[in-house]
């Protein structure tokens, strides 16, 4: 009797002991949880509410959901043109770099020419630099060259910011990809060019689609860019988002989270799909340098 | 089989036809300067488009500004930009208060980013959910996250007044709008770092840790004497980053504040973008970015020195 309740006591405190730093582990999670997503969720839910619903104190945690915000944002007349010059100026800039820069990574990771450091490091610094003290004189060339408020103004500035970004990442990628096959297939006769577009693509395709996401990230949340070299025509989303909150009618807070939740939804959306070739990505070309 | 090939491949440049000639050439050509041809398009690209005008403000700022707003009117005119910037109150303050700001965000994205990510390392069950649902924060569009935090800290509706159960103005007080301003980018950018140290975290190999286990070091000293050391390459990596990253903030005082109120969250980008675009002074905010330039390349160097003598002592 006695011994057995004195195991018993042994095998609670074992499991107590045990389940301790469990629990530790799950109230962080916890705390991590409400400070990191809350914020999203809470201003998600914003996006439902009716005016008279944001107000109320204390706030409401349950209600009626209605679409009434997003059908207005949808319906004003600056949203979806926005939406477009968004996704132009991101896939531009996107297909412009990824086209542009892979060759220049590729020859960087296997052809040892002169000055390839020199232009590598020099390429890492400009991704360093403050952009604003590009942003002026670039805003002159623009202007210059009649490119003024134009969409292609915009992709050419989010190329110069991604280019780096490209090279830096696919450089170590590539090296990381076994030479043994395109050996190989340049010992069978095939060039350069033909190596890289029909080897080495195909199994940098994980790495390829890293790249894209960040640079499309890159060009979609970028506001001082967008909001220096485009006008009211060609303006982008976070332009248009940064407007309403600097608007003197105050702000309208279900449509302003109804919009934003507008915006970053397909980011969220594509960053959580394929999140495991993005932080792959990100710590491969963070790790190396 | 492949010698034949190869013979086939060999002997086909020289065919009789003009056209297939002049292409074997072309590809040959382009074959011989491969790397040339792949890096010209991003080298020129980026000359042009980033090199180039950046050179072009250096000129900018040691030109004057008339009246008149001619560009080229102005002449040249020595260190004059730069020294009426640093004879200006408002820049200085501006620029003590952007040192300030970006050391106190990247030292708390730093720690919290560690302390998270040694969290994220435990294999628990879920825990892989919670590794994909914190790096939404870092997704989504500075802008549109500055508006959020906007919201949550109104003084009569937000949520965090309502929380905390007082009527802070978050915005509106020269103590607190800086810490509010700085509060989104800490939000956003914690789970950054803890990704970056949870990679470093997971390609450390075991056996030291278990090795200093078993001499019967505490977790504690583990953790200090043998993973932080390990992780170090990864540390500075996140701290170079951040201090970069951190030391351009615009969109959050921009759409939180516009550097308001009483200059008290004017950063430099923010007084800089002020100058040129409100007030137009070209030369001036040329001058301004320069110096934000060297200040950022002088912030950099500091961690890489310190990294530099911890590894040394080793």
């Amino acid at each position: 009797m006695t011994r057995s309740a004195s195991w018993q006591l042994s095998t609670n405190g074992h499991k107590l002991r045990q389940a301790l730093p469990l629990i530790g582990i799950y109230l962080g999670v916890a705390a991590l949880v409400i400070v990191f997503i809350a914020p999203i969720v809470w201003i998600l839910g914003i996006s439902f509410k009716t005016r008279l619903q944001t107000f109320t104190s204390p706030p409401l945690f349950i209600w009626q959901p209605t679409f009434d915000n997003y059908a207005a944002v949808l319906r004003t007349e600056t949203f979806i043109p926005g939406l477009w010059h968004s996704l132009l100026t991101s896939g531009g800039a996107v297909l412009l770099s990824l086209a542009v820069g892979t060759p220049a990574a590729y020859a960087m990771a296997r052809v040892t020419f002169r000055s390839r450091d020199l232009i590598y490091y020099s390429l890492l610094a400009m991704r360093m630099l403050p952009p604003i003290a590009v942003l002026i004189p670039m805003f002159m060339l623009f202007d210059a060259l009649g490119m003024r408020n134009t969409t292609m103004s915009v992709v050419l500035a989010y190329t110069t910011f991604s280019l780096p970004l490209v090279v830096w990442v696919m450089r170590s990628f590539f090296e990381d990809l076994p030479a043994e096959v395109e050996e190989s297939a340049r010992i069978d006769g095939a060039g350069r060019w033909a190596t890289l577009w029909l080897i080495v693509l195909p199994l940098a395709r994980p790495g390829l689609v890293a790249i894209a996401i960040l640079c499309l990230l890159l060009a979609w949340n970028d506001f001082l860019f967008a909001g220096v070299l485009t006008n009211n025509s060609t303006q982008t989303l976070p332009v248009l988002l940064a407007s309403y909150s600097t608007a003197d009618s105050g702000i309208d807070w279900g449509r302003l989270s109804a919009s934003g939740m507008l915006v970053v939804a397909p980011v969220l959306l594509v960053s959580m799909a394929v999140q495991r070739h993005l932080i792959s990505g990100l710590s491969a070309g963070a790790m190396k340098g | 089989m492949a010698p034949a090939e190869a013979t086939i491949m060999s002997i086909e440049p020289v065919a009789p036809s003009q056209s297939v000639n002049v292409i074997a050439r072309l590809s040959s050509w382009a074959e011989a300067r491969f790397h040339v041809l792949a890096v010209l398009p991003t080298a020129l690209i980026m000359l042009l488009i980033f090199g180039g005008p950046l050179l072009f403000s250096l000129y900018l700022s040691f030109q004057g500004w008339t009246k008149s707003r001619s560009l080229y009117g102005g002449g040249f005119v020595g260190f004059e930009n730069y020294q009426m910037l640093f004879t200006e109150p408002a820049f200085l303050a501006s620029m003590v208060l952007t040192i300030i700001y970006t050391v106190g965000a990247v030292a708390v994205e730093m720690v919290l980013g560690m302390a998270i990510a040694s969290l994220l390392n435990k294999d628990v069950p879920l825990m892989r959910i919670v590794r994909s649902l914190l790096i939404m924060p870092m997704m989504m569009t500075p802008i549109v996250a500055a508006l959020c935090w906007k919201l949550l800290l109104d003084p009569q509706y937000g949520l965090v007044n309502y929380l905390l159960g007082h009527q802070i103005v978050w915005l509106g007080d020269t103590n607190l709008a800086p810490i509010a301003v700085a509060i989104v980018n800490i939000w956003q950018n914690t789970p950054y770092v803890a990704v970056l140290l949870l990679a470093g975290l997971r390609s450390l190999p075991g056996d030291p840790r278990e090795a200093a286990q078993i001499d019967g070091a505490t977790r504690w000293q583990i953790f200090w004497y043998v993973t932080l050391p390990a992780l170090r390459p990864a540390i500075l990596v996140a701290l170079l980053l951040r201090t970069i990253f951190e030391f351009r903030s615009f969109d959050n005082v921009y759409v939180m504040t516009g550097g308001g109120p009483a200059g008290s969250t004017e950063l430099l980008s923010v007084y800089t973008y002020s100058l040129t675009f409100g007030q137009f002074d070209f030369t001036l905010g040329a001058a301004a970015s320069w110096i934000m330039l060297i200040t950022s390349i002088c912030l950099c160097a500091v961690p890489i020195l310190l990294f530099r003598v911890l590894e040394g002592r080793r």
